[in-house]
């Protein structure tokens, strides 16, 4: 009788549970689509400064790369989020538009810039895969460089880079709970939040299952994305 | 008429010469074959020709189009690059590996050229590619990947690529040696095709009876000098240099 009202008591937690994560689930979902609309063309302009034949433009973007992936994301997101409080003395709420808080757009801004640095080296190791012929081919057909590089040379690229790029999609999928250091509701603050209230380690599991679910969603949409690819060698 | 000429040109890697003092021209129609052993510049020389590499000094130009030489000021000096891209629209390549663009489809490697660099209009273009897959036995296989095709059908793939912009002048760089021998002849009977309608074309190759047939003159070409040239027929049966009768010789042997 006990045990069965006990089990009737945790089952009646467990659906508004559920909807809190699910919610949370909703604000990591937004962090991961904007970081990949954002750092999938950040990263390839980036590439091409990484490559370009200006000395000064190269050593830039090299040191961008390095200071990216050299130092931890966290540390990144609390120079965002602070930065214009301690360095230009702005008022956090002034910077919030469009009722977006700054807090959230500057999770968004730290894991662009950090995201296309990882992305950035994944270009320029795809597009330095590509053999000297077809540049050569393109040049004697009269194409011009823009055109060699959008119609014969980056078609090919992302080709091959589809397998690095689904490895770091798929550690951003999780990165994205790293928004918790600036307090923005994504799932693992509501886990995290609710599991103190509560003293229950039930919300970490299921959240776990969530970021799971989510990666094995994100995993799949990439081998779809490849085999489609797979028409050529 | 000249469709094509070189003068006096040079090229070096480093301290290394690898052309010196080149000149020839190729008329309109004429086919020439230009043999010489390993080493020997051919390949810097079509280089060269298709603005692949640059030249150190001489004279580069296709017909009326001049796009190196000496400039005003008395040095030698490359054209603007509308000039260039002029030069580009009357010379054409086929690579000695093919060079096939591998995600686009057959019909695609062939239209793509003419519809975004020369903005014919894509059924223009479409209409011509298949007339050259015809052509080329391959109308079969428009659709199909390069990878999907063997080495003799991708080469003949290039051919039309670089037929489909109407060159005035085609130069092709051993366009047979990385295919299989039975490869080999499938393609030397499309040049031999492309002969008979006056294509004007430089062929640089290793196969001699394949030029001595083709080609109406032969230039041989050794360490960066044209040793010898000539009617096809003739410097093949008898050489008049030692440097071209000792390469002859070592190939028949
Ligand atoms: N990019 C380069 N840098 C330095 N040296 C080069 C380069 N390209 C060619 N060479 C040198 O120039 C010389 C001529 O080379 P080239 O490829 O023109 O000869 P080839 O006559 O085509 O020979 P093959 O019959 O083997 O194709 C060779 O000694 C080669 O090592
Ligand atoms: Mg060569």
């Amino acid at each position: 009788m006990d045990i069965l009202t006990i089990g009737l008591e945790k089952t009646a937690q467990l659906l508004p549970l559920t909807l809190e994560l699910l919610k949370g689930l909703v604000v990591s979902a937004e962090i991961f689509f904007l970081t990949l609309i954002f750092a999938l063309p950040l990263g390839l302009l980036v590439a091409l400064g990484r490559m370009s034949g200006s000395v000064i433009l190269r050593n830039i973007f090299r040191a961008y790369i390095s200071i990216m992936r050299g130092t931890p994301l966290m540390l990144q997101l609390f120079v965002w989020f602070f930065g214009p409080y301690y360095l230009f003395n702005i008022k956090l709420n002034e910077l919030s538009f469009c009722g977006i808080e700054y807090r959230f757009s500057a999770v968004i801004i730290g894991f662009s810039l950090n995201y296309a640095a990882y992305f950035a080296e994944i270009y320029r190791g795809g597009i330095e895969s590509i053999a000297k012929g077809q540049y050569e081919a393109a040049y004697v057909l009269g194409y011009t460089r823009w055109q060699t590089f959008i119609r014969i040379i980056l078609p090919q690229v992302i080709k091959r880079i589809i397998p690095p790029v689904t490895n770091e999609v798929i550690t951003l999928v999780k990165d994205t709970s790293l928004a918790f250091s600036l307090s923005v509701l994504e799932m693992f603050t509501v886990a995290k939040e609710i599991s103190s209230a509560s003293s229950s380690m039930l919300p970490f599991v299921i959240a776990g299952i969530f970021y799971y679910i989510f990666n094995i969603l994100v995993a799949g949409g990439m081998a779809v994305i490849e085999k489609k690819l797979n028409y050529y060698r | 008429m000249q469709v094509f000429q070189v003068s006096h040109l040079s090229k070096s890697f480093k301290e290394h010469q690898v052309l010196c003092d080149i000149s020839m021209s190729v008329n309109e129609g004429e086919v020439v074959a230009i043999i010489g052993p390993s080493g020997s510049g051919k390949t810097t020389l079509l280089r060269c020709a298709t603005l692949l590499e640059r030249a150190d000094g001489g004279e580069i130009c296709f017909g009326d189009l001049c796009v190196a030489g000496v400039d005003k000021n008395g040095s030698f000096a490359y054209a603007d690059k509308e000039t260039l891209k002029k030069a580009h629209q009357r010379c054409g390549l086929v690579f000695q590996n093919f060079n096939l663009f591998p995600h686009m489809s057959v019909l695609d490697n062939i239209i793509d050229a003419p519809v975004h660099v020369q903005h014919i209009p894509r059924a223009e273009a479409y209409a011509e590619a298949m007339q050259l897959l015809m052509k080329m036995g391959l109308l079969d296989h428009a659709q199909a990947y390069p990878c999907e095709l063997s080495g003799g059908q991708q080469q003949r793939i290039a051919i039309a690529r670089a037929l489909a912009l109407h060159p005035d002048i085609l130069f092709f760089d051993e366009p047979t040696s990385a295919l299989d021998p039975e490869l080999t002849q499938e393609i030397l009977n499309v040049i031999r095709g492309l002969a008979e309608e006056h294509m004007t074309m430089v062929i640089v190759t290793h196969e001699m009876d394949f030029a001595a047939q083709v080609a109406d003159r032969i230039v041989f070409m050794a360490d960066g000098v044209i040793v010898e040239e000539g009617e096809a027929k003739s410097l093949i049966i008898s050489p008049r240099h030692a440097r071209t009768k000792a390469f002859l010789a070592g190939l028949n042997r």
